[in-house]
């Protein structure tokens, strides 16, 4: 789906660079890019979709050169969720809002017409509402919405969840989730909540300081604390507690696992003390 | 390079009081309005950049100059076809295009809007906007909360700027083709932009008027500020040639 070859970058101040980076992301894959501020996550995702340009290598997207396409054409491939939902919204009514992006990409009306209706539908929203005076997790949602209503092949989410209370994460998230298991659709996913990365990706990539640190499964990556460590990022909570148990413990994750492992240590030896 | 950044030093124009500095540029720019001579309006800018050359701004004058000729050449052209006075310079047919009176007129009204408005952007080169502004609470009894309005007018613009820049990002990654050569298409493209940022913008001024009220903004009065601004023999010198300057040019030039 996509493939970095060697990229860097640097701003013209020189803040973060990106230096020789090179990975390849399979179609379907749900990739967490995790890392400490100013690690190049960002600077990373803004890569895959032209909005950066890499200043020496190549970032192909389904073959296309991202340095000789541009974004506006990549955008028809990739759908980019920001941080901040306002920067996105520019229409009146959560309907324009919507199709707004298909419009832009020149999609047949009756076709918008019926893709606005089960966006609407699917986030739970009123096509009249005016966008600006919605609550936060609302205005995520609309914008998400309108990414998602053009069915990109790529989508990047740059930390989707900040300012969201859990519910309306998980509500979020579980509409990712489903669309990459069932529409086989590439997620990256720029995030510091390890607890989110470890519940919803498959693969995580480690950066630090524009470098690819680590790179695997997300139940390899968590159970690797020296390199979290030295990436600065805290472990998820659980497998972190479960490595302090020891070896017993290591395919434990969730909470529910480590309920079921302690349930059973328990049986085996009742007094047993953990 | 931001042309209206201040640029730290030590120079004569640099040790000025602020005040004297505001003034001073002010009193150029009247002198060079007053003058009604082409080559005068050119002396003035040479001049100007002279002095700035001596208290090494000489590149930033340079290039400001270079700046305000564009815009000095937008008023040029417009002059040039409107002024009909004098005699007929290039007519086409029996139609008279540019006469004498508004090639002059032309010429030194560019002219002088560049000499009037160098000093001006100079200004911001030699003071920082905060000293300027705690001056004229100090010295010219300016209320504290217009002083304020004038250097956070000043301190968004780059905050605008990059959120302007994200606001476009955002629009880019939906598809929006910004990189259209269609200078109408372009424009019609950017107008939707102003609805976000124009939120964003009632948001930080909302949030950095709760701030400013939270450390006590309304207690701040002109005995607030520690620095003092005191004049100097050097400053009252400047104001006695400006004005020298400014009596030369309305009596005769």
């Amino acid at each position: 789906m996509i493939r970095f070859e060697h990229v860097s970058f640097g701003y013209p101040h020189g803040e973060t660079t990106i230096e020789d980076l090179s990975f390849h992301i399979k179609k379907g894959d749900f990739i967490a890019l995790i890392g400490a501020n100013g690690a190049g996550k960002s600077t990373v995702s803004r890569l895959c979709n032209g909005l950066l340009r890499p200043l020496s290598g190549h970032i192909y997207l389904d073959g296309q050169d991202t340095l000789t396409t541009p974004t506006s054409l990549l955008a028809r491939k990739v759908g980019f969720l920001f941080q901040n939902p306002d920067r996105q919204i520019c229409e009146n009514t959560v309907e324009a809002e919507i199709a707004f992006s298909m419009k832009v990409q020149g999609w047949p009306d009756d076709e918008i017409r019926k893709r606005v209706a089960t966006a609407l539908e699917t986030f739970d929203l009123k096509g009249d509402w005016f966008p600006f005076n919605r609550s936060r997790g609302e205005r995520q949602r609309i914008a998400l919405a309108g990414v998602l209503a053009c069915e990109p092949q790529l989508l990047i989410l740059d930390e989707p969840t900040t300012g969201l209370d859990y519910l309306e994460c998980i509500h979020i998230m579980d509409h990712i989730r489903m669309l990459n298991e069932e529409k086989n659709i590439t997620v990256l996913m720029v995030s510091h909540d390890m607890e989110l990365v470890q519940d919803y990706a498959k693969r995580v990539l480690v950066l630090r300081d524009g470098k690819l640190l680590g790179d695997g499964p997300v139940k390899e990556i968590m159970k690797q604390e020296a390199l979290l460590r030295q990436a600065r990022v805290l472990p998820a909570q659980i497998p972190s507690l479960a490595l302090a148990f020891g070896d017993r413990f290591a395919e434990v994750f969730t909470i529910r696992e480590m309920h079921e492992a302690i349930l059973s240590e328990k049986k085996g030896d009742p007094g047993r003390k953990l | 390079m931001n042309l209206l950044n201040y640029v730290p030093g030590n120079s004569f124009l640099h040790r000025l009081n602020p005040i004297t500095k505001l003034a001073a540029a002010f009193l150029y720019g009247i002198a060079c309005i007053l003058c009604d001579s082409i080559w005068m309006e050119l002396a003035f800018i040479v001049l100007m950049i002279a002095i700035c050359a001596a208290a090494g701004l000489g590149t930033r004058a340079l290039r400001l100059t270079r700046n305000l000729l564009i815009l000095g050449l937008f008023m040029f052209v417009l002059q040039l076809f409107f002024v009909r006075t004098g005699e007929a310079l290039v007519t086409i047919g029996h139609f008279v295009l540019i006469t004498t009176g508004g090639l002059t007129s032309a010429l030194l009204l560019s002219l002088r809007v560049v000499a009037t408005m160098l000093p001006l952007m100079l200004l911001f080169a030699i003071t920082p906007m905060n000293d300027l502004c705690n001056a004229l609470v100090k010295k010219a009894h300016l209320p504290y909360r217009y002083a304020f309005i004038i250097t956070t007018a000043f301190r968004f613009v780059p905050l605008f700027s990059t959120e302007f820049h994200e606001i476009q990002d955002a629009q880019k990654a939906r598809g929006v083709d910004f990189e259209t050569k269609n200078i109408l298409r372009k424009m019609q493209l950017v107008a939707p932009l102003c609805v976000p940022l124009l939120v964003s913008s009632l948001e930080k001024v909302n949030s950095s008027a709760i701030s400013a009220e939270m450390r006590g903004f309304h207690l701040r009065s002109r005995q607030s500020g520690y620095k003092e601004y005191p004049f100097t023999g050097s400053d009252l010198l400047v104001f006695v040639l400006l004005l020298a300057l400014v009596a030369f040019s309305a009596v005769f030039l």
